[in-house]
């Protein structure tokens, strides 16, 4: 389990993470999600006993991050973003290593074992320069999961692997989360929707939204704009929209009109679908918005960027907070 | 403990597969053997006695050629020691080491002793000089011939840590190497600053504090030359080392607070 309060680390001038707080349970995968740049990689470090956070909390396994750095590390599985290997040792040689630098005893059961886990075991004799970028990133894994560690921090693993990796790679993320804590990064939104049981969103070095995907999806649907379009004239849909009782703005959008409620609880699409249909226009869609993590996630950083313009950066709290 | 022999066995077994560590060695004994074998074959030029092979010097041709080897380590252990944090740092493995249940200490000793060992490795083959020099039936002094290997030894161990701190500091491996050399020829040379020093008589306790730090004054001008085995140099060999190890280690763990 890991339960991180109010965490901050500066570089300098640079403040790459802003007092972040968050907590990944165990049996469970826990998408760490943003774009490049926003901490993603900073807080993994500080979570993995690499570098100390500047303030701040960090529980891992039971254990401070900064007090019980050792007790951490031998409890943590780590796989940094570019994967990090020894090309000239073979794939066994270099599970052996790390197995014995954390005093595994039976270390190449162990590492046969993790070996079929991430099913790389007809290359366990190969030199790990030979080996391509897929099972680089496997070997890798089998490395980080050589001791069995109650959590599994993964930076960004799927990036760089064909479509099928990227698949089978999920998949064992996914087997994987059920007997450990996972904390998984990426910055493919429907990579966390289908992996993860929580997300974790983080732009800037401060959390956006967390919850499991399907609530932050209702949490955001429930804000309850609803995008309309028709065949034809979107101003004439305009107005119409507007005087649907129960709306209580439209605006035009880029491909039809956006439909926001007086009553969030309330779905105003029975009364839209209706008012169209009555004034005889050809409806052609009619959704909720932001029905995946991609559209919250624009949706976020979106309002983020053009609310922090007239504001200074640190005091823009447009967070979607306390939907746990 | 068991960390720092994981990492001792691995960069042993890497020194002694690596291309270039034969390489320098092969060299470094070809040189070393063209010097023996023509101060032997003078010395039994110059002598018209009949029992000439009493007359060469065995104890001197030791000195020469430890003396040359020592001289060149200063080449020498910036080119095996240059990859070994560098590399690390450069190739971004040091993420996964600092991550693991091990501290910097124990990965940088590890390190070092590897390197020391392959050292070791390559002065116990110009033993064969002495095995030679028996062989023709100079008998050369058993006690000075240990002291000048035990200070050879020593000094290898010295100047390999010196380089350690280099590639600790760049990620680079050319320029560990050349400020590695750099650094040993500047505390190599320190005795010869200290005797321009002395000519100012209020300048001596500075001359003899630099004549102190010296690498010569402590291994040339006694191990090798006398073979008396004195306690200060032995010591200030193994605190030279455990210095320059501590230096490096903090270092590394200086790379936990950068940014990258």
């Amino acid at each position: 389990m890991i339960d991180v309060q109010q965490l901050v680390k500066r570089y300098g001038d640079v403040t790459a993470v802003k007092g972040i707080s968050f907590t990944a349970e165990s049996g469970q995968v826990t998408g760490f999600l943003g774009p490049n740049g926003a901490g993603k990689t900073t807080t993994m470090r500080i979570l993995t006993g690499y570098t100390p956070p500047s303030a701040g909390r960090a529980i891992v396994a039971g254990f401070d991050v900064f007090e019980n750095s050792m007790a951490v590390r031998q409890r943590v599985g780590y796989l940094p973003e570019n994967v990090p290997l020894y090309r000239d040792m073979s794939v066994q040689d270099y599970l052996m290593y790390v197995g014995e630098i954390r005093g595994l005893a039976h270390r190449r059961a162990r590492a046969t074992a993790v070996l079929k886990r991430v099913s790389l075991e007809q290359r366990s004799h190969s030199l790990i320069r030979t080996l391509s970028k897929g099972m680089k990133q496997r070997v890798g894994l089998a490395a980080a999961l050589i001791h069995d560690p109650e959590v599994l921090i993964l930076d960004e693993p799927t990036i760089g692997l064909d479509p099928l990796q990227v698949l089978e790679l999920r998949d064992l993320v996914k087997e994987l989360g059920q007997h450990h804590t996972v904390l998984f990064s990426t910055h493919i939104l429907s990579e966390a929707e289908q992996v993860c049981d929580k997300v974790v969103i983080i732009n800037r070095g401060t959390i956006m939204a967390q919850g499991a995907p399907t609530a932050l999806r209702g949490e955001l649907e429930r804000g309850g704009r609803v995008l309309v379009r028709v065949l034809g004239d979107h101003d004439k849909l305009l107005t119409i929209v507007r005087a649907v009782p129960g709306v209580l703005d439209a605006e035009l959008a880029v491909d039809g009109v956006i439909a926001t409620p007086d009553n969030p609880d309330q779905d105003p699409r029975p009364a839209l679908a209706k008012a169209i249909v009555e004034a005889e226009l050809s409806l052609i869609e009619l959704r909720p918005l932001a029905v995946n993590l991609e559209e919250i996630f624009l949706e976020i950083t979106r309002n983020e960027a053009s609310l922090s313009q007239p504001m200074s950066e640190m005091d823009t709290p447009i967070t979607v907070e306390g939907v746990s | 403990m068991r960390a720092l022999w994981a990492v001792y066995k691995r960069e042993t077994s890497l020194f002694f597969r690596s291309t270039v560590a034969y390489a320098i060695s092969c060299a470094l004994i070809l040189f070393l053997g063209i010097l023996f074998s023509s101060m032997v074959a003078n010395a039994n030029l110059n002598n018209q006695s009949p029992y000439a092979q009493q007359l060469i010097p065995g104890d001197q041709v030791i000195t020469y050629s430890l003396g040359t080897l020592t001289f060149l380590m200063f080449v020498i252990a910036p080119l095996l020691t240059m990859r070994l944090l560098s590399e690390e740092a450069r190739e971004g493995t040091i993420e996964v080491l600092l991550t693991l249940p091990m501290s910097e200490a124990s990965f940088v000793v590890g390190k070092f002793f590897a390197a020391w060992t392959f050292y070791t490795f390559v002065l116990l083959l110009t033993l064969i000089h002495v095995l030679l020099l028996l062989a023709i039936g100079t008998r050369p002094d058993a006690g000075l011939v240990f002291a000048m290997y035990l200070g050879a030894w020593l000094y290898g161990g010295a100047v390999l840590s010196i380089t350690m701190i280099w590639s600790a500091v760049t990620e680079d491996q050319i320029v560990a190497a050349f400020l590695g050399a750099a650094s040993i020829l500047v505390l190599y040379l320190a005795d010869q600053v200290a005797g321009l020093v002395q000519s100012q008589p209020s300048l001596a306790p500075v001359a003899d504090f630099v004549r102190e730090l010296s690498l010569n004054a402590h291994y040339e001008n006694v191990l090798l030359r006398t073979g008396v085995i004195r306690a200060a140099d032995v010591a200030y060999f193994i605190l030279l080392m455990i210095a320059c190890l501590f230096i490096t280690t903090i270092i590394v763990g200086t790379r936990r607070w950068r940014a990258n």
